[in-house]
């Protein structure tokens, strides 16, 4: 394939265009009536997953101010009246600049320590907006559906997150060479 | 040599900077939305509206698919059941027979008791059947999507009924979506009566499965089983609609079980009662028609 013929090109930005759209569906697919018992219960961690999963990738095409908008556009359509707008946006955020500063810890590991990466940050997510919706609101919220919610997607997390890889490994080799370092571990340009 | 690699560190510090000030300027961002979701109520609402409205076609073409996906299973488990259910319901047959042969007489006898006392009726319902094209239901809330809205004549605060009983009510309405919140949510206060005693109570959902009843009154007269229904106090409920059944009563401490199985719903009817006909948004006719005709699936009730 040539570099510069369409197919390459289209290939390019399906390329950059992914991570957002996938966390754009993941959003919608937290409102979808699912009706399995124990899957839609994790149904809004999904997002956070797919937000860890691609800042370990490629984080440059999940880039901070998408998160803040897709974060807000979760709030709104899951939160009820009085919940706080932004929360998951914060979370986002957060998530992804621990991945960042932490890559050294999660990218070219075993995956069982991306694994136990993702559980301690999701456990931060879920208490970040546990807490800020108990205080939001000024009422006590029951934490144990949250945490149910926590352990389904830890659990789910390695059904998940090879179908994310799986787009991961191949990049490497098809991306051109400058934009080919930012997306290694961390090694610098020599 | 020398001054390249110390432009490259000193390039590479304002990067490091540039980046962590971009991190402090998300995060500040992300309390400035939430501290305008606090102050501007309004504005939220909007924003809330507006993107239920883009979200509800996805939401209706995810929720076609599933839907019928979830049906053929429960077909499927039908089918090993079919002749137990068919003896069950031969049964459950002859016994609402009786009872319908009591409820004529008794509405026989209630019109004619209505017409001696010059008794005035409340306001006609009808109703508007939806679709619930996706789930509002996280840790913190209780909710679903429905994928009718304004243009129909659906109004924020009416009440939404399954087949068996109440569901909720109608919190936010966009063009061609609504929300409805479940009585289970713990936003939820409603106005029920105890059906055996007619003692008042409010009903309040704390987002577990089971609803907490506050009586106004003593709390010894309830016991396990009592019926509980809407008492149409604060306006746009009619009254006598069926939401629970009274499963625990301690010190203090009623459960009350909502006799709605939120987890299989499909279809909703969105009541619409009375007051809210008048209101509506829209091109109003010069004189106020009864609400059924513009209702697009409309049909009385009662």
């Amino acid at each position: 394939m040539r570099p510069d013929s369409l197919l390459a090109t289209l290939d390019r930005w399906g390329r950059v265009a992914l991570p957002g759209t996938v966390l754009l569906l993941s959003v919608l697919l937290t409102l979808a009536p699912l009706r399995a018992p124990y899957l839609s219960d994790a149904l809004p961690l999904l997002p956070a997953l797919v937000v860890f999963q691609y800042s370990l990738a490629m984080p440059e095409r999940l880039p901070g101010p998408l998160l803040l908008i897709l974060g807000v556009l979760l709030d709104l359509l899951l939160g009820g009246p009085g919940a706080p707008i932004g929360i998951s946006a914060l979370g986002f955020v957060l998530i992804r600049a621990a991945v960042l500063n932490n890559r050294r810890y999660l990218v070219g590991v075993p995956f069982l320590f991306q694994w136990f990466g993702f559980c301690l940050l999701a456990l931060g997510y879920v208490f970040l907006v546990w807490i800020f919706t108990a205080i939001w609101t000024w009422t006590a919220i029951d934490a144990a559906p949250a945490m149910v919610q926590y352990v389904v997607v830890v659990v789910l997390y390695p059904l998940i997150a090879p179908l994310l890889v799986r787009i991961r490994a191949r990049d490497p080799l098809n991306v051109p060479e400058p934009s080919r370092g930012a997306a290694r571990s961390g090694g610098t340009a020599p | 040599m020398a001054i390249r690699d110390d432009f490259e560190v000193a390039a590479a510090q304002v990067r490091a900077a540039v980046q962590r000030f971009a991190l402090g300027l998300l995060v500040l961002a992300c309390f400035a939305a939430m501290l305008i979701g606090k102050a501007d109520t309004v504005l939220v609402e909007n924003a809330r509206v507006l993107a239920l409205d883009l979200a509800s076609p996805v939401l209706e073409a995810i929720a076609r698919p599933v839907a019928a996906a979830n049906r053929a299973i429960a077909d499927l488990k039908e089918f090993a059941s079919l002749r137990e259910e068919n003896a069950r319901l031969r049964e459950e047959n002859a016994r609402l027979l009786s009872w319908q042969t009591a409820a004529r007489r008794l509405e026989n006898e209630n019109d004619g008791l209505r017409a001696l006392a010059n008794f005035r009726e409340g306001p006609e319902a009808s109703f508007i059947t939806a679709r619930i094209v996706g789930d509002s239901v996280s840790a913190y809330v209780r909710g679903a999507l429905l994928n009718v809205g304004r243009r129909v004549g659906v109004a924020p605060g009416q009440a939404v009924l399954t087949g068996e009983g109440l569901a909720g009510r109608v919190a936010e309405v966009g063009d061609n979506s609504a929300r409805v919140l479940f009585v289970t949510d713990v936003n939820s206060k409603l106005p029920v009566l105890i059906e055996r005693t007619r003692e008042r109570a409010i009903l309040a959902g704390d987002n577990s499965p089971q609803l907490r009843l506050t009586l106004l009154q003593s709390v010894g007269g309830v016991q396990r089983g009592d019926r509980v229904v809407t008492s149409g106090h604060g306006g746009s409920f009619p009254v006598g609609i069926p939401v629970g059944e009274v499963v625990e009563t301690s010190e203090g401490h009623v459960r009350v079980r909502p006799f709605s199985d939120f987890s299989r719903l499909e279809f909703v009817r969105v009541i619409d009662y009375g007051v809210t006909g008048l209101v509506n948004s829209g091109p109003a006719p010069a004189t106020p028609l009864p609400p059924p005709p513009s209702a697009a699936s409309g049909q009385k009730v009662r």
